[in-house]
């Protein structure tokens, strides 16, 4: 991505006032290429134009964030997704995250923050607001408290690793990337990497291990 | 219980009568009304039982009538036999109506599918009338063959066979009926419930907030109480109507400490929670510790949003409280701020745990609680 070209920026949410909220927030920045108000027209616009990021709303009628990623993985999987929400039981942004989202943020984010974190995903990264790094945590929760895995198939998959814990923590904390690094003394890029290890393992992950979900 | 009224069949069988009246009187164990509490506190169902012995009973008279000993002692029993299935029939639970619905239509002649003609309708009454009649005549002959319990055991159950052939139909519908009935009526509660939370609650906040449209802080408080209400009921219901003073939880008593600490300074709070344990006196010393630094930050940092962040973990609770306001250096706190400083540590050590409070002029101010829980917590 060079300075110059601007990144194309779609945004999908039931909500006209979000979106025009949302393109206010966004102004210059970046270009919005198009949006939706439901997953049927969402799906089609996507695979038409093809933009860089999609913000995608959590909940909507006809199944929500996550018929909409379904449906494009498959058909444009260069498209990368963020989340979008404004409060959400665990489950339903943990299963968007699932389906193939790269992050998850609340809407009361600030402009700017959010310019970071779309720059962020269509990067490759992961973006973990505190929130999602807090039911993150939850979900690989270890039940017995002495760090021993519980019986799975893969248990690399299932467990957090203390560092992947130690990045998560500070996110939920409240710590930007930057200042992350600098209280583990490690680069940004390790703690990008941290954060989309964790991402593929939740996407990964067996569900009957994640137990806090299924409840 | 149940060994019990086996074991007393051998000394006359009374033990069986008095467990079939206890199941049919006395509440099962995860219900608050029996099966005949139920019917007979509910008209329409004391009326139908009524309906039915009456009709029974009548066509007991009708056979008097006609010459056959139609009220001799089984007739009666019959009838109280039938009465008594009806009773436990109607007034059964929804577990209990499914698993007698399953028997039943497995059961081939009984089984009824919705829009089967009247012919189908003709030939049960043939039969169930041959079966009853026949029942009768064979019961009423017992006094005429001595010993001939064959007879009186095919006259039985023709009779209630008969009885069940042409009513089980109905009484299948009526069952399902009455379990649509009660999805429906449980369905426009629910919608009742949202409607009048949204009256009570959401119109008269955005009332109150276009009357304050002139003061933004108040504008952001009243929408941030609003905002968090609605994801509580929404998300955590359980936790609606328990007394806010008294909370059960960790996470409801920092929920609380959230509440209190926006609605009274007019700042966010973001709190990220990760498990929960029940309060103790050592967790409730933490929650104070927790409110007294929240409240400290909202109070001095001179920023508007604060981000707290505890987690439950087996041996440790652990919860951070951050702003990014203007920080101060932590060895040359002013003396009437010292003493909170102090109080929040005394709390914590009192308990075995222990605050850390990192900030510098400039970089906001973050302070760190570590309760250790003990073994027996768990």
């Amino acid at each position: 991505m060079t300075e110059s070209a601007r990144l194309r920026v779609f945004v999908v949410d039931d909500h006209a006032l979000i979106r025009s909220g949302i393109r206010a927030e966004l102004g210059d920045a970046v270009e919005v290429v198009g949006e939706a108000d439901e997953v049927e027209a969402a799906v089609e616009l996507i695979e038409e134009r093809r933009p860089d990021v999609v913000l995608l709303d959590v909940h909507m009628p006809g199944g929500g964030g996550r018929a909409v990623l379904e449906a494009v993985i498959t058909t444009a999987p260069e498209v990368a997704f963020l989340a979008l929400s404004v409060s959400d039981a665990a489950e339903d942004v943990i299963d968007v995250i699932r389906a193939g989202a790269r992050g998850y943020v609340t809407k009361n984010i600030s402009g700017p923050e959010l310019l970071d974190a779309i720059r962020r995903i269509a990067d490759g990264d992961a973006v973990f607001s505190p929130r999602l790094a807090g039911f993150v945590l939850d979900a690989f929760a270890d039940p017995t408290g002495q760090g021993v895995p519980a019986p799975s198939f893969d248990p690399e998959l299932d467990q957090l690793t203390p560092r992947e814990r130690e990045v998560l923590r500070l996110i939920a904390r409240g710590y930007a990337y930057k200042e992350i690094a600098r209280e583990l003394g490690i680069s940004t890029k390790t703690v990008e990497s941290h954060v989309s290890a964790v991402l593929r393992k939740l996407q990964l992950a067996n569900r009957y291990q994640l137990t806090n979900w299924a409840t | 219980m149940r060994i019990l009224a086996v074991l007393s069949v051998a000394v006359g069988g009374i033990g069986v009568l008095l467990y079939m009246a206890l199941w049919v009187f006395m509440p099962a164990a995860d219900e608050d009304s029996s099966i005949g509490g139920r019917v007979v506190g509910d008209r329409r169902e004391l009326q139908i039982v009524l309906a039915f012995s009456t009709a029974v009973l009548a066509v007991l008279l009708v056979l008097q009538a006609m010459g056959l000993n139609g009220l001799g002692i089984p007739a009666w029993s019959f009838l109280a036999a039938a009465v008594g299935s009806l009773v436990v029939w109607r007034g059964a639970s929804p577990a209990e109506s499914a698993r007698l619905r399953e028997t039943l239509n497995a059961a081939p002649v009984i089984g009824s599918t919705p829009g089967t003609g009247w012919r189908v309708f003709a030939a049960r009454a043939v039969i169930s009338a041959v079966l009853i009649i026949g029942g009768i005549s064979e019961l009423s002959k017992i006094g005429n063959y001595s010993g001939a319990a064959f007879r009186v055991l095919v006259g039985a159950v023709a009779f209630v066979g008969g009885f069940l052939v042409l009513f089980a139909p109905w009484w299948v519908r009526t069952l399902r009926e009455l379990s649509t009935e009660r999805r429906e009526r449980v369905r426009a509660e629910e919608r009742a419930d949202m409607a009048s939370h949204v009256h009570d609650s959401v119109l008269q906040t955005l009332l109150l907030i276009q009357k304050a449209a002139g003061d933004p802080s108040e504008v952001t408080r009243l929408a941030r109480l609003q905002e968090r209400e609605l994801r509580h009921w929404l998300f955590n219901p359980a936790m609606l109507g328990r007394h806010a003073d008294q909370p059960e939880t960790f996470a409801e008593a920092m929920a609380g400490v959230e509440r209190e600490i926006e609605d009274s300074y007019g700042v966010g709070l973001d709190l990220i929670l990760v498990g929960d344990c029940p309060m103790d006196d050592a967790t409730s010393s933490l929650v104070s510790a927790c409110r007294e630094a929240s409240l400290n930050a909202a109070k001095w940092s001179g920023c508007t949003d604060l981000a707290v962040f505890a987690e439950v973990e087996p041996n440790v609770v652990s919860v951070f409280v951050r702003d990014l306001g203007k920080g101060f250096n932590p060895d040359e706190v002013p003396a009437d701020r010292q003493g909170i400083a102090s109080s929040m540590v005394e709390r914590m050590v009192r308990v075995g745990g222990r605050v850390t409070v990192s900030s510098a002029p400039g970089t906001g101010c973050e302070v760190e609680f570590v309760l250790p829980r003990c073994a027996g917590d768990r």
